[in-house]
């Protein structure tokens, strides 16, 4: 009985967003608390598994039995170091961003239980991702995070643009996870099984070019899910959810699922099965999404789509990570950037809060003296990602480049440019929307953030200064066995420090401390084209959705003018007709006719019985 | 040496192809019923002749000879039933041509 | 032999008259001549059926067909004053005659094809068999060739008057059913209808009644009121 208590980690979620939504659909009060208690009690559950307080397999339950024993899908639980730290990741960014929501949606006159009630079953689909067994049971959760994730870009969905962008997120994951249906269809048929425990003796025998086509459609999933390019387009539009929303979903987790469901697959394949050509293809993604996210965030005039480039640009650099067999320190950068850009984004949300719901940097100035405690999180949170060395994120990017100089020189050189270029445009932010003068109305009167909002971002603020260092990360880090690299000077710190020194001098001239009023590089054509994401979502707009819809337009024009009305309607009608037509001679009435007919018929049976 | 069965069954079945093509061709469905009428004596023949062939000892089979007969009394019955049909169709249509009945196209 | 020979050319004879006739039915367009021909046809017809020591069915022929129904007929086109018909056509004229021809033909093939057609002698083989060998099966014939049915299209047996006489008369000595001139066709064919038949005999009776009454109601006038 005690061993199936992980469960929990599932049934306790999924039940308080049922309990929320329908029984609690107009007391807010009470959901948010379930919710809230709910996300404690997996937080708790968690911590007292990795501190050993349980060991043991929860049972496995068969979900759908067929035939052959062998090939039926089995709902189960993994409950290794992997899993369990990325659900304390997971759980422990949740709980604060429940905590936080409770403050940043005070006063929303949206329906706060299904916000809540979306957060919970947002923490399901999450929590069986993490934790599955098995890739079918993957997909499960795969899909039920593009829902909540559907839900809760949607929250406001009064909103044109937050249902437009909903739409958008969710069916964009539809096309990544056609391919991961796909791949999962493939690593049914290629190894016989779906459960990560039996890939790895299963890879030995597989043709390379096999592999490489699973890998590669397992990774479409990946694309979709971590938002890599070219699917990348839905994450920024994302950002039109509630801020805590876009921290724990599309900063912190749920994109990380990709990267994490990546590095499952090569703990469990055994890196040999991710070919030299799979490996080639997912480096080279991770690299072009990090390249175009971070130069797309330097123009980028809302706070939070500079955060959710940024993002973007990191997970580029996980799954580079991952296509370099890092998967290491794929997973502590996952780590400790989960705590920065949840860090980052709550802050981002108080900011925009006190603001009165402004999110145009130009539109703030000043704010340090205002709301200090929040700026000084914030900036840690900044520091963390542009990776100023004792913070976390320059241990797990130190990592990554470390994995890369080893691998492959061209993408260390690439990751070092991103950082330098990552630099630029946090320090941008920081510097236009911090310092100086107040520019707008809203930002004048920002005051301090309430309690509810700062506990989390304090707690998060100590989180991405600690995080990287081996005393916190050794525990924490969702690898087996994992130990922090800590600081060791080399070439790789130089390059870092280098391009970090380089990217603050470069945004400290052009934008000095806060006193420009507009941006000095703003106006020429390739400015307009990072302002426009380089066009790749106009041309996706153009191409693929004018182009698809023209297609279907026409297709179903087609059927429903040729088809339907013109073969099925008329011409069935005229058919009929026609041989109604034909056949009336038939039905002349004379008798002998009729006759004449049956003597035929008389004939042909003779014939039949006689000859 | 005698007539042999075939012959008989050719006659008959000559016979019937006669009355046969008289309901086809004829119009006047008093000539038609007559053509009926010989197509069940053609039966006839041939079903006294199987009768003479399957007898044992020189005695003919009598059971076919009884169903011609049953055949015989039933076409007897079947012509006055008819006849009366054609009458009471004459005084409706005050005609006996098989071609004007075509009631049934409309 | 003579009188066999004899009886074989009257029946060549009858029956070409009597197809003869039938064609005159089909062809006079004459009603009235339509009937006569049938008489005529029905007589030739009954002549070959008394050839065939079918005593009795001849004369039912000739009373029942050839005077009854034919006068009935000859009633009703004199009452109803039928005219001759006009021509109907080509179209339905090349119809009958085809499908007719094609039935003939095929009459006359399988009455040719019969087993046994080529033997002379007619041997007594039991309906099942019969009908087992003109039954059409997909499966192939009997391996051996004497599994055949031999003898069904041959000749017609010798009527046997002694054996039909002794069968008619129960009591009778052989002597004097090998002396008994004329051969008791009646006898024997009454035997058959009023002892096997004679339930089926009553049932026809009621038909013919029921004929009757069906046609004097069919036939009556139907008053307007």
């Amino acid at each position: 009985m005690i061993q199936n208590l992980p469960w929990l980690f599932l049934v306790l979620p999924l039940l308080v967003a049922a309990i929320d939504w329908v029984v609690f659909h107009k007391c807010p009060k009470t959901a948010a608390t379930l919710s809230i208690l709910s996300a404690l009690g997996t937080f708790a559950l968690c911590v007292a598994y990795l501190s050993g307080w349980q060991t043991g397999t929860p049972d496995v339950y068969t979900w759908m039995p067929m035939a052959s024993g062998t090939l039926s899908l089995h709902l189960g639980l993994t409950m290794d170091a992997l899993a369990m730290r990325m659900m304390l990741v997971v759980t422990g960014i949740g709980l604060l961003v429940h905590i936080f929501s409770l403050g940043y949606m005070k006063g929303d006159s949206s329906n706060l239980s299904r916000y809540f009630a979306g957060l919970s079953i947002f923490m399901f689909s999450m929590s069986t991702i993490v934790l599955a067994d098995n890739l079918a049971m993957t997909f499960i959760g795969w899909e039920m995070v593009g829902f909540s994730s559907y839900l809760l870009i949607g929250h406001w969905f009064h909103k044109a643009s937050a249902a437009d962008a909903a739409k958008k997120a969710f069916i964009t994951n539809r096309v990544g996870d056609f391919g991961f249906l796909l791949g999962i269809l493939l690593t049914l048929g290629v190894f016989g099984t779906l459960t990560f425990a039996d890939m790895g003796t299963a890879v030995a025998g597989v043709t390379p070019c096999l592999l490489t086509v699973t890998v590669i459609c397992l990774f479409c999933g990946a694309i979709g899910k971590s938002a890599q390019f070219p699917l990348h387009v839905w994450l920024p539009d994302a950002m039109e959810g509630p801020t805590p929303v876009s921290a724990l979903i599309h900063a912190a987790t749920m994109v990380a699922a990709g990267v994490y469901m990546m590095v499952r697959l090569q703990i469990s394949m055994g890196t040999g099965a991710f070919t030299e050509t799979a490996c080639m293809v997912i480096a080279t993604v991770g690299a072009i999404t990090a390249v175009m996210a971070a130069i797309i965030a330097t123009q980028q005039d809302d706070i939070k789509r500079v955060l959710a480039y940024s993002t973007l640009s990191q997970l580029g650099y996980m799954v580079m990570a991952v296509g370099l067999l890092a998967g290491e320190a794929a997973m502590f950068h996952l780590y400790t950037h989960a705590w920065f850009k949840a860090l980052l984004f709550l802050g981002a949300g108080a900011v925009i809060v006190c603001c009165h719901h402004e999110q145009d940097i130009w539109k703030m100035g000043g704010l340090a003296r205002r709301m200090p405690v929040t700026v000084l999180c914030f900036l840690m949170g900044t520091f963390a990602l542009i990776a100023v060395p004792g913070f976390s994120g320059f241990f797990s990017k130190e990592a990554i480049l470390d994995a890369a100089i080893v691998n492959h020189p061209a993408f260390f050189w690439i990751g070092a440019g991103v950082a330098a270029i990552t630099t630029f445009y946090m320090t941008r932010l920081c510097l236009v929307a911090f310092f100086g003068s107040a520019r707008a109305h809203g930002a004048e009167e920002a005051r301090e953030a309430s309690p509810t909002m700062l506990l989390p971002l304090l707690l998060l603020a100590v989180m991405a200064i600690i995080s990287g260092y081996g005393f916190v990360a050794d525990y924490l880090v969702p690898a087996e066995g994992f130990s922090a690299p800590g600081f060791h000077i080399g070439f790789t710190f130089y390059v870092s420090l280098g391009a970090l020194v380089l990217g603050l001098l470069a945004a400290i001239a052009v934008y000095g401390f806060g006193k420009r009023s507009s941006d000095p590089l703003g106006n020429n054509f390739i400015a307009t084209a990072l302002r426009k994401r380089l066009y790749i979502d106009a041309l996706y707009d153009k191409v693929l959705v004018g182009g698809l819809q023209q297609c279907g337009a026409h297709i179903i024009e087609f059927i429903d003018s040729a088809l339907i009305r013109g073969l099925l309607v008329q011409g069935l009608a005229w058919l009929v007709g026609r041989v109604g037509i034909l056949l009336s001679w038939i039905q002349c009435g004379s008798l002998r006719a009729y006759s004449c007919v049956a003597g035929l018929g008389i004939l042909i049976i003779i014939v039949l019985i006689a000859l | 040496m005698t007539i042999p069965l075939a012959h008989y069954l050719i006659f008959s079945g000559i016979l019937f192809s006669i009355g046969l093509a008289g309901v086809l061709i004829r119009r006047n469905i008093l000539v038609v019923f007559m053509c009926l009428e010989m197509m069940l004596s053609a039966a006839n023949i041939s079903l006294v002749a199987f009768s003479r062939a399957q007898g044992t000892e020189g005695i003919p089979v009598y059971d076919a000879q009884v169903l011609s007969l049953f055949i015989v009394a039933i076409a007897a019955a079947e012509v006055s039933i008819g006849l009366a049909l054609i009458v009471a169709m004459f005084r409706a249509r005050r005609t006996v041509d098989s071609s004007a009945l075509n009631t049934l196209k409309d | 032999m003579f009188e066999s020979a004899i009886c074989q050319i009257i029946f060549y004879v009858f029956a070409a008259l009597a197809a003869l006739c039938a064609i005159g039915v089909v062809a006079f367009r004459n009603p009235v001549a339509s009937a006569m021909n049938m008489a005529l046809s029905f007589g030739f017809t009954a002549a070959i059926l008394f050839g065939m020591g079918a005593q009795f069915m001849g004369i039912v022929q000739l009373i029942v067909y050839a005077g009854a129904i034919l006068v009935l007929f000859l009633f009703i086109v004199m009452m109803l004053d039928v005219k001759a018909e006009e021509h109907s056509g080509l179209m339905p004229m090349v119809v009958g005659v085809v499908v007719a021809s094609v039935f003939a033909g095929i009459v006359t093939h399988v009455a040719l094809h019969l087993p046994g057609a080529g033997d002379n002698a007619c041997p007594v083989l039991t309906a099942c068999e019969n009908i087992d060998a003109l039954a059409v099966t997909d499966e192939p014939k009997a391996e051996t060739p004497a599994a055949k049915p031999t003898g069904f299209g041959g000749s017609l047996p010798q009527l046997n008057s002694t054996a039909a006489n002794l069968a008619a008369n129960p009591g009778m000595s052989p002597e004097a059913a090998a002396a008994a001139t004329g051969y008791p066709d009646v006898k024997l064919l009454g035997k058959t209808l009023f002892t096997q038949y004679n339930i089926a005999f009553v049932i026809l009776s009621f038909a013919l009644l029921s004929g009757t009454v069906g046609a004097v109601a069919l036939a009556r006038k139907i008053r307007k009121d």
